[in-house]
């Protein structure tokens, strides 16, 4: 089976700045696939590539089986996209903008107002669907924003982000609508940069930085990346230079960052170097004022891949 | 297809629940009408259209000389008369000093004997000499009954030369018809009048209301512009290009609805115009559809370009505004430019509002024929062209 998007050596730069240096990937049919990465690391310029909003300076890709350069009205019959920033006409209630937008998809008639219940259903606002969107609170505009995106049952759905600025209750009901979406067949090209969300959601990850693709597989396979590295983050009460020097040549420390004030150190094995590092602390006269020890996950591959921490 | 008809009754939606929108489309522009068409009204009454001036003829002769003179100053186009029966020479005389006239002139008894005597006896006029309004007057009666005594006399010469086999009477009526086309013109513009107090003979309704119509057209385009300018800020326009329809699709929608906002707005105000203010706006009502379609479509087009090229709500806004009072002022909706010079004329039809000034008044003041019509409405068609071709081409790059 082809993939659903063939991504191929994409690049996009505005002025010197290169959004995208050179991106490729597959996306399998009915997987999610999620591309994780901190902000301005080009995921939302990657999706508005991939929907034929942005014209590549480089590359192609291809949507089930359509150019995105050669054939874009092709690749936007099978897309359906979810943008980051909220796009709705907030003069009208919910169920206009979906009625509205159901016909833009090409849906009429008893069809379209059947599909908008059932859409309307999904996103939790049959009761609310009446209402204008400008007084909609946050989450549920977030949510309208999916629903316009399900409408026509879309092969390929692309998701920017749909999760950022909301409370945790409609974040859950988002998150499992996803799946649902998943497991109705569709493929679903996921953006976010929360670690939890990618790891819970995907089938596949790619982590992005700096417009670079810098790692991907499944959570697992990425996760192997750091081998079985634990990840301490610490915070002292003062100038740590001193410490760090001899935290780095303590036994079983990989690596060792500092950033804003707390330090974030992979090690071997939490339980044998914990202690080690608190007699190098009383040996250079600091105190550790804080302790939190986290297994191997995703924020400790970006963390080591980039130096830096996935989340500001 | 179904896109366009899609998206503009998305706008339509929007822009009717932006309640201002009814301001601009018919309050302001009635009140503004009947503001203007009755505070410088001046002479005319109601829905008078004629900007001549009122002249009252009582012909205490009723001979033959009377009634060719009668019909000399009825085809003038500086006078106008206004001759009721019902009325006396009392009530004329009040409605003079009352300003409601410009003059009377009598033709007295025995003024068709005397002429043909040879021997004319002069018309009695009363006109307030002190003013170009009263001067006007006397000029023009003048000219009329020189006329007249001139063709009587080239009738007499000509039928004492044929003798007998002449018939007097298709004389006279030939050497009036050679007045018709003088060998010196004497122009006798009205703009002599204008200086004075151009408000009056001139401010009707049937300036004004048209006027208003064109002018709050352009005024309504700032909620329609201001939908446009929100669908592309609101990232509606951006997730529009992700579906599949067509950049050209969603233009002609926003087209479309201005176009249909603006067409309500006019059907509905001439239909007030012709039957509350008298304006015979259905004299021709093909022509004043025509020229109805071609100034909403040229309106509609500027209206899309606004849209277009305004960044933010506050722009549209002033993008609207700004066009609305240059382009009225300059194209005549509030002066007419019949009454400036040469030069702002030619100037003023840089402006659509012109073109679509001369089409209304060609039917409704001019009296003119339908063919009078096709070059303001061919200049509107080019203006709308135009409009949208700059529309659609800075579109493109959305
Ligand atoms: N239209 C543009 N003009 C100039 N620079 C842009 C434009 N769009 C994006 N960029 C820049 O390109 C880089 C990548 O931006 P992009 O929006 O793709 O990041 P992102 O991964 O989606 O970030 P976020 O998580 O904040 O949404 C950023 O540095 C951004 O400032
Ligand atoms: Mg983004």
């Amino acid at each position: 089976m082809q993939p659903a998007i063939e991504v191929q050596n994409l690049h996009k730069s505005f002025g010197e700045l290169k959004a995208v240096d050179g991106a490729s990937f597959n996306v399998p049919q009915g997987e999610i696939y999620s591309l994780l990465g901190p902000n301005g690391a080009g995921k939302t310029t990657t999706i508005s590539m991939l929907s034929t909003l942005l014209r590549p300076d480089s590359g192609d890709a291809l949507v089930m089986g359509h150019s995105i350069r050669k054939d874009p009205m092709g690749v936007k019959s099978v897309l359906g996209v979810v943008p980051q920033d909220i796009a709705l006409y907030e003069d009208l209630s919910a169920r206009e903008n979906l009625t509205f937008w159901g016909k833009m998809y090409g849906l009429r008639g008893a069809a379209l107002k059947q599909r908008v219940d059932e859409v309307l259903e999904i996103i939790g606002l049959t009761d609310r669907q009446k209402g204008r969107v400008s007084k909609f609170s946050g989450g549920m505009k977030r949510r309208v924003n999916i629903g316009v995106a399900l409408l026509h049952k879309p092969k390929v759905i692309y998701m920017d982000e749909p999760t950022v600025g909301i409370d945790p209750q409609s974040r859950r009901s988002i998150l499992d609508s996803v799946i649902a979406l998943k497991n109705a067949g569709m493929t679903v090209l996921y953006t976010t940069h929360y670690m939890e969300e990618a790891q819970e959601l995907s089938d596949q990850i790619t982590i992005m930085d700096h417009g670079k693709l810098i790692a991907s597989g499944t959570h697992d396979e990425l996760v192997k990346i750091v081998g079985q590295m634990d990840r301490i983050r610490l915070t002292i009460n003062a100038e740590g230079a001193r410490v760090v020097t001899a935290w780095k040549s303590t036994p079983g420390v990989k690596q060792v960052t500092a950033e804003d004030g707390t330090l974030n150190l992979l090690v071997d094995d939490s339980n044998q170097v914990l202690p080690r590092l608190f007699d190098a602390a009383t040996t250079s006269g600091v105190r550790i004022t804080s302790v939190d020890i986290q297994l191997p996950n995703l924020e400790a591959v970006f963390l080591h891949l980039t130096g830096r921490a996935l989340r500001d | 297809m179904n896109h366009i008809l899609d998206i503009a009754l998305n706008d339509l939606v929007q822009i009717v629940r932006d309640r201002k929108v009814f301001l601009f489309l018919l309050i302001m522009p009635i009140c503004f009408t009947l503001l203007f068409g009755y505070a410088f009204g001046g002479f005319s009454s109601g829905g008078d259209s004629d900007p001549r001036l009122p002249v009252a003829v009582l012909d205490e002769d009723d001979g033959r000389f009377s009634q060719e003179l009668f019909a000399l100053l009825k085809g003038s186009e500086v006078i106008r008369i206004e001759t009721d029966l019902e009325k006396s020479r009392f009530d004329y005389e009040k409605a003079l000093s009352d300003g409601d006239l410009a003059g009377i002139v009598t033709i007295p008894a025995g003024y068709s004997q005397a002429m043909l005597d040879g021997q004319p006896i002069p018309l009695d006029l009363w006109a307030d000499q002190a003013s170009t309004t009263g001067t006007t007057v006397q000029n023009e009666v003048l000219m009329a009954a020189k006329r007249l005594a001139s063709a009587v006399w080239t009738a007499q010469i000509t039928s004492q030369a044929a003798g007998k086999t002449a018939d007097f009477d298709a004389l006279v009526s030939e050497a009036l018809l050679a007045w018709q086309e003088p060998p010196i013109r004497i122009e006798a513009t009205s703009g002599v009048v204008a200086e004075e107090e151009p408000s009056q003979s001139v401010m009707s309704m049937a300036h004004t209301a048209p006027g208003m119509i064109l002018q709050f057209a352009i005024a309504s385009l700032l909620t329609a512009a201001q939908v446009i300018v929100s669908e592309r800020k609101s990232r509606c326009l951006q997730r529009l290009l992700t579906t599949a329809t067509q950049r050209v699709h969603i233009l002609m929608g926003h087209f479309l609805s201005i176009f249909a906002m603006l067409f309500t707005q006019f059907m509905l105000l001439i239909v007030f115009g012709q039957f509350i203010l008298k304006v015979d706006y259905l004299r021709l009502p093909g022509a004043t559809l025509l020229v109805a379609v071609a100034s909403v479509l040229c309106i509609a087009a500027m209206g899309l370009l606004i849209g277009v090229l305004a960044k933010s709500e506050e722009q549209a806004v002033m993008f609207s505004l700004i066009p609305m009072f240059v382009l009225s002022g300059l194209g005549g909706a509030w002066v007419p430019l019949e009454f400036t010079g040469a030069a702002f004329q030619t100037i003023g039809h840089a402006s659509p509002i012109a073109w679509a000034m001369d089409g209304f008044k060609n039917i409704i003041v001019r009296g003119l024929g339908l063919e009078s019509i096709w070059l303001p409405v061919a200049a509107l068609v080019g203006y709308a062209v135009v409009f949208f071709g700059l529309a659609a081409w800075r579109f493109r790059s959305e």
